[in-house]
């Protein structure tokens, strides 16, 4: 039987996140156990008008291909793909997995080579994505192995995902997002006038410059579910102590309790209860010393840890550092191969401070943002 | 079952070799085991494979909500694997065989018309060598139910007709390829076959033309030996034993009436309306593109599947429609589509009026 839920995720994508319309080439990605999410995206991409069609892959092949392919199998990239990459109008990547664990006993070297040839496709993807020439969304759909991560039973974790999308029986969709759309905007263009964050909590008081970088919504474009504003910090003016009580997950690799320290904006010290040796081998990836993002998670439907970074980071009521990588579109200089997102959680007792005014307490802003109304 | 099947269609059927680029396609999620042992046969064979399903859903959503342009256009991952790809593996893996059966056919007609133009640059290629395609039977719970078993049973059925249960299955399709060779040699000395049967008496000339042996390359299971007789030539009568079905949709008891090559009389018991639509599709829907002896005793039954049913032991089919490159055929349609007679309980073939064949069976000595 079909789901409300789904086919209201799908309208959502089609119609508000991707606004496919006539004649767009539409492609779909994901595995065997997307198929229902699938199926709905194409027939609200067919009923737009769009040209769609589907990439829906047996699972684990990526296992099989790391064990038997040769170096030059395994970092192999199909012209179809290429081509895909470069004339797509509109696509849509569902992450859904039947195993998020299969790989993590793969060879970390072997993976990292069919894994470059994955990122050409994301980065060329971004390019387009920037330049306005291509649509992109990325979901998720709910599956046991995601569920199991989360610790709740798929229909909880069902329930969960589609609470968070606002994609609920009854639930409007579009309105919600052209609202949050709204907000977040005025969030940003508040937050641009900021020169330095100070965020306080347990075990955690950092300062952090972002003066002159842009700050940007993530309103359900690119991500559904969304709802975060975040921005590239100023590479130099990150001093203090921050603390993540959510475990930090990289590669499906867990890091518990980590406390960083900075000094002029690079990591000067590390620490965490599990997972320490990780962490500081992560640390020696170029870049990674140097924070990429700073943002705040303002969906309040994600109350809870779920081990995806997708929800994770848009936890309402948190903030989220990464270290490496920064974003060209926020003003960012630091240049990385690491992105790594970790979570820190204010619900309970955090205060923000904008250049010395208190902001945020307790999990949210004090003033509601200033929508502008045209 | 799995892994056989997948080292036959890759190490067999299209040979994959270092460096080709390798498309693996099937339908039903429950046939992810097969898709991922062909994914490892052709990593090892040093390919460039990738899998994907084809969703039958969203078939039937293009069919009945997508605008005449969405219909008619060609995916841009189809169209490469076409043009530029070296191996295309189907599996035959149905979910559900009628779901397209309230389609309005107009709408199927037109989505056949859309990919006419890829459809002959996917003959040529074939017919070149260039692209090497397998269609490799898969047994489903739909398959298995079109047959009238479980789908254990039918897994029985396409195991044997697959030569699976043999040691060596690649040497008995090597042994049974021979044997093909030599009743393709023997047809190539005839100018005109006659085919006689209840309700039927067929003529058609297939001097000049070339005799296909089919043996396990592009279908698989295979066994048939076919070529496109010389249009004009089709005159007579004939009423075929099992159902004529195409995507999904079928005609009982059909018989037609040619005359100078052309259908011009079609009945069927059920579905006669269908019969027509088809017919009517375009000028070469009318003419034979093939006709085809069905040679692999393996496969004794009728299944309601085409690719085992055109290949059962001891029958004939023949084609409407499009013809099939290297066998001499000219016939131009967007149609191609197979309906087979059982020629086991006293059916004959002449030769130049020798008899060759009789019950189903080539005559020994015949020449």
């Amino acid at each position: 039987m079909r789901d409300a839920r789904v086919e209201n995720l799908a309208e959502l994508i089609a119609g508000y996140s991707l606004d496919l319309r006539e004649g767009q080439v539409y492609r779909i990605d994901g595995e065997d156990v997307a198929l229902p999410l699938a199926v709905a995206l194409y027939g609200a991409a067919i009923r737009r008008g769009a040209l769609a069609y589907t990439r829906i892959v047996p699972s684990g092949l990526d296992e099989i291909e790391l064990q038997l392919a040769s170096e030059e199998q395994l970092t192999y990239m199909p012209e179809v793909e290429q081509l895909a990459t470069e004339e797509l109008d509109a696509w849509t990547s569902i992450w859904a997995s039947a195993n998020t664990r299969s790989l993590t006993r793969a060879d970390p070297e072997r993976r990292r080579l069919q894994l470059s040839t994955y990122y050409r496709i994301v980065n060329r993807r971004w390019e387009r994505i920037s330049a306005g020439d291509l649509a992109w969304c990325g979901t998720l759909f709910p599956t046991d192995a995601h569920a199991q991560d989360a610790e709740m039973s798929l229909r909880e974790f069902e329930d969960f995902v589609h609470a968070a999308c606002h994609t609920r029986e009854g639930d409007d969709p579009i309105a919600h997002w052209r609202g949050m759309s709204e907000t977040l905007g005025a969030r940003a263009r508040e937050l641009e006038g900021v020169r330095e964050l100070r965020i306080v909590g347990p075990k955690t008081d950092l300062r952090v410059v972002v003066e002159g970088r842009r700050w940007v919504p993530s309103d359900g474009r690119h991500n559904m579910p969304d709802g975060e504003v975040f921005t590239s910090p100023v590479e130099t003016g990150t001093n203090g102590d921050i603390f993540f009580a959510f475990p930090s997950v990289y590669q499906g690799q867990e890091v518990e309790n980590v406390l960083l320290r900075f000094e002029d904006g690079q990591v000067v010290d590390a620490e965490a209860t599990s997972g320490e040796a990780y962490l500081r081998s992560l640390l020696e990836t170029p870049g990674a010393r140097v924070l990429g993002e700073l943002a705040f998670g303002l969906n309040y439907e994600i109350d809870r840890f779920t081990r995806d970074i997708l929800f994770d980071e848009k936890i309402g009521g948190t903030m989220h550092v990464a270290l490496g990588g920064g974003f060209d579109e926020a003003g960012s200089e630091n240049k990385s191969d690491l992105h790594w997102d970790l979570i820190c959680d204010l619900r309970d007792e955090g205060e923000v401070y904008a250049d010395g005014e208190l902001v945020w307490k307790a999990g949210s802003f004090l003033s509601p943002a200033a929508v502008e109304r045209v | 079952m799995h892994a056989q099947l997948a080292e036959v269609v890759v190490g067999y059927s299209t040979e994959v070799r270092p460096g080709d680029v390798v498309r693996i396609d099937s339908y039903d999620l429950s046939s992810a085991p097969v898709m991922r042992e062909a994914y490892a046969a052709a990593l090892r064979a040093g390919g460039h494979p990738t899998a994907n399903f084809v969703i039958e859903e969203n078939d039937e959503t293009l069919l009945k909500q997508g605008s005449d342009a969405q219909v008619e256009w060609v995916p841009p991952d189809q169209a490469w694997n076409v043009e530029r790809g070296d191996v295309w593996i189907v599996f035959d893996a149905p979910t559900n065989t009628k779901a397209l059966s309230n389609v309005d056919p107009e709408r199927m007609t037109r989505r056949l018309k859309g990919r006419r133009e890829l459809q002959a640059t996917y003959l040529e290629r074939s017919a070149q060598g260039e692209f090497r395609w397998v269609m490799c039977g898969f047994p489903t719970q739909a398959s298995a139910q079109d047959a009238g078993m479980s789908l254990r049973e039918f897994e029985r059925v396409l195991s044997r007709a697959a030569f699976l249960d043999e040691n060596d299955p690649v040497a008995a399709w090597k042994r049974f390829g021979e044997r093909l060779e030599e009743i393709g040699s023997m047809l190539e000395q005839h100018r005109e076959l006659r085919i006689v049967a209840e309700d039927t008496d067929l003529t058609l000339r297939v001097d000049g033309r070339t005799w296909i042996r089919s043996k396990g390359l592009r279908n698989f299971p295979d066994g048939e030996v076919f070529t496109g007789p010389v249009e004009s030539s089709v005159e007579g009568t004939i009423r075929f034993s099992f159902p004529a079905m195409i995507r999904g949709r079928q005609a009982e008891d059909v018989r037609l009436r040619f005359e100078g090559g052309e259908v011009v009389e079609a009945t069927a018991r059920r579905g006669q309306d269908f019969l027509r639509e088809m017919i009517g599709m375009d000028d070469g829907a009318r003419r034979v593109g093939e006709f085809a002896f069905g040679l692999n005793e393996a496969i004794d039954e009728y299944t309601g599947n085409l690719l085992l049913d055109e290949k059962i032991g001891g029958t004939v089919h023949l084609a409407l429609g499009r013809s099939v490159p290297g066998t001499g055929g000219e016939n131009v349609s967007g149609l191609h589509w197979d309906i087979v007679r059982d020629l086991r309980d006293g059916g004959e073939v002449y030769a130049d009026g020798e008899l060759v064949y009789r019950d189903g069976r080539f005559l020994n000595g015949a020449s």
